[in-house]
């Protein structure tokens, strides 16, 4: 569904990502793990369409164009921002109806509206608030819920459990599996290596910019390099 | 109606008018202080059709306000790259070219200014001001304005949902940039004389100043603050020479009670209930 190819990114004179190749299979979850500054992000929000960057990203075929969220979007590709992106000024439901922006069929699209507030309730309830006066857990659905409506093929996650309570971020993960069972794709951005590998079919794990190692993701779980990017040591991995 | 009080009223239709530009393009996030710029625009372009080529004024009004909002787009098109006070910086500086082109522009007086122009009445003013107003408060009350705050919230997240972030600012810019022409067109029929210093920065501050005043939330604070911004300094006159540095008091005040103004949605909505109750 997707490949990325050498993909570069630099930040003036720093380089974020340096050459990485990276697939994507229809129906997959997909982890990119690794620590702060490993470039996760960086590669999330290239595919998204939200720098410039050398390389090569297809779509379903297509080439994607540098600069160009709007397109990406339109072509079936959804970003959850790191920090949520959601608009604070605004309420949950007019956020909401933003997600609907790029949709053409009109009916489907409210029909898909009722969907998501059965989905989460908490976002029909509150409705007429602020969003930005939601906490962090109910923008982080708000901003999934947004992202569903745009109806994507595949839906970048970036450090969703960011901020969260445990009991949220399992909330937020278990949504992420029913998800996939409704046939979506995700490209899942996380530090709790863990927990999304447990989840996920297959994970690159990221370090200043590089893929250092990738494979089925049980098979990463126990993976030495793994555990010691994330634990610092191999007896922390055996101990948990 | 004596003149004095038709004159009052015709400055606060045109400042309403120059308020409303300001509005429009700070409701997409973006501070301009160069509208002064295409008021001047507007203001030589109607009176050159109207004395010089014989049109209407409504037809020069309209011809003025297209070609002020393509030189808005034009302009806007590399300035808004620009954002918070580097855009206000660039757009003050437009203001100032403008002003500076039509001193040299000797065709039409240069420093002597242009004169010739037929009178228009109150009413014709207020003509176009309403329907400007209402045509604004119209596009608040569509989804056009859903996507004009997400810009203004936050122009990534706007992207991500599919909103084209430049081509709305731009946009706006162009509209903002076409009803400062109408209001500098209806300027120069007002007065009956117009020179470069008509349109010269403390101009440009009087309309953001409008809006701040009057409420930079809803567009009919812009009429909150035209009305303020003129009738104040009458009010004041008591005060002879005290009366400016009074009004600077005032809006210091007002800045530090009410951030966004006299009139904002809220306001707004208790007023309704109360009218209705």
């Amino acid at each position: 569904m997707l490949r990325v190819r050498d993909l570069v990114v630099g930040y003036g004179a720093i380089q974020a990502v340096r050459g990485i190749d990276l697939d994507i299979e229809q129906g997959e979850i997909v982890a990119l793990i690794g620590s702060n500054g490993a470039g996760k992000t960086t590669v999330a929000r290239a595919i998204a369409g939200l720098l410039s960057y050398s390389g090569e990203i297809l779509f379903e075929d297509v080439r994607l164009k540098p600069n160009a969220a709007e397109r990406n979007l339109r072509l079936g590709i959804a970003l959850v921002p790191e920090g949520r992106g959601i608009l604070g000024t605004m309420t949950v439901q007019e956020n909401l109806l933003m997600g609907l922006y790029t949709r053409n069929d009109k009916a489907q699209a409210k029909l898909d509206l009722a969907v998501i507030h059965q989905r989460f309730p908490i976002l029909a309830q509150r409705g007429h608030l602020l969003a930005s006066l939601m906490s962090g857990g109910e923008q982080q659905l708000l901003a999934i819920g947004r992202a569903l409506l745009s109806k994507p093929k595949l839906l970048l996650l970036d450090e969703p459990s960011l901020g969260l309570s445990p009991r949220m971020t399992d909330t937020v993960f278990a949504m992420i599996e029913d998800l996939r069972r409704d046939g979506l794709t995700v490209l899942l951005v996380e530090q709790k290596a863990r927990q999304t590998l447990q989840i996920a079919d297959r994970a690159y794990l990221l370090e200043t910019g590089c893929v250092i190692t990738t494979g089925p993701a049980k098979g990463l779980i126990d993976d030495p390099v793994v555990s010691e990017t994330f634990l610092g040591s191999r007896t922390a991995a055996v101990h948990r | 109606m004596s003149m004095y009080y038709a004159g009052i009223l015709s400055d606060i239709g045109i400042l309403l008018l120059g308020a409303l530009s300001v509005y429009i393009i700070l409701a997409t996030g973006q501070l301009s202080l160069g509208n002064a710029g295409f008021m001047g625009i507007g203001a030589y372009i109607t009176s050159w059709l109207t004395v010089e080529a014989g049109l209407p004024i409504t037809v020069a009004l309209v011809i003025a306000a297209l070609v002020s909002g393509a030189i808005g787009v034009a302009v806007g098109f590399p300035a808004l790259r620009l954002k918070g006070i580097y855009l206000a910086m660039a757009t003050l500086g437009f203001g100032e070219v403008v002003r500076s082109f039509l001193l040299n522009f000797a065709a039409m007086g240069g420093p002597e200014g242009f004169h010739g122009m037929h009178h228009i009445s109150t009413g014709y003013i207020w003509t176009w001001a309403v329907s400007v107003l209402v045509l604004v408060m119209l596009i608040e009350a569509s989804p056009i304005w859903l996507e004009i705050r997400a810009v203004r919230d936050d122009e990534t997240a706007a992207g991500l949902v599919g909103l084209n972030a430049t081509e709305i600012k731009v946009g706006a810019f162009g509209c903002g940039a076409a009803v400062a022409a109408i209001a500098g067109g209806l300027f120069a029929h007002h007065h009956v004389y117009i020179e470069p210093g008509n349109f010269s920065f403390e101009r440009s501050v009087d309309l953001v100043l409008a809006v701040i005043l009057g409420g930079s939330t809803v567009a009919s604070g812009a009429l909150a603050g035209a009305v303020m911004l003129v009738i104040l300094p009458e009010y004041l006159r008591f005060l002879a020479e005290w009366r400016f540095a009074a009004f600077g008091a005032l809006l210091i005040a007002m800045l530090l009670v009410r951030r966004q103004g006299l009139l904002d949605r809220a306001l707004l909505r208790f007023a309704w209930r109360g009218s209705r109750a």
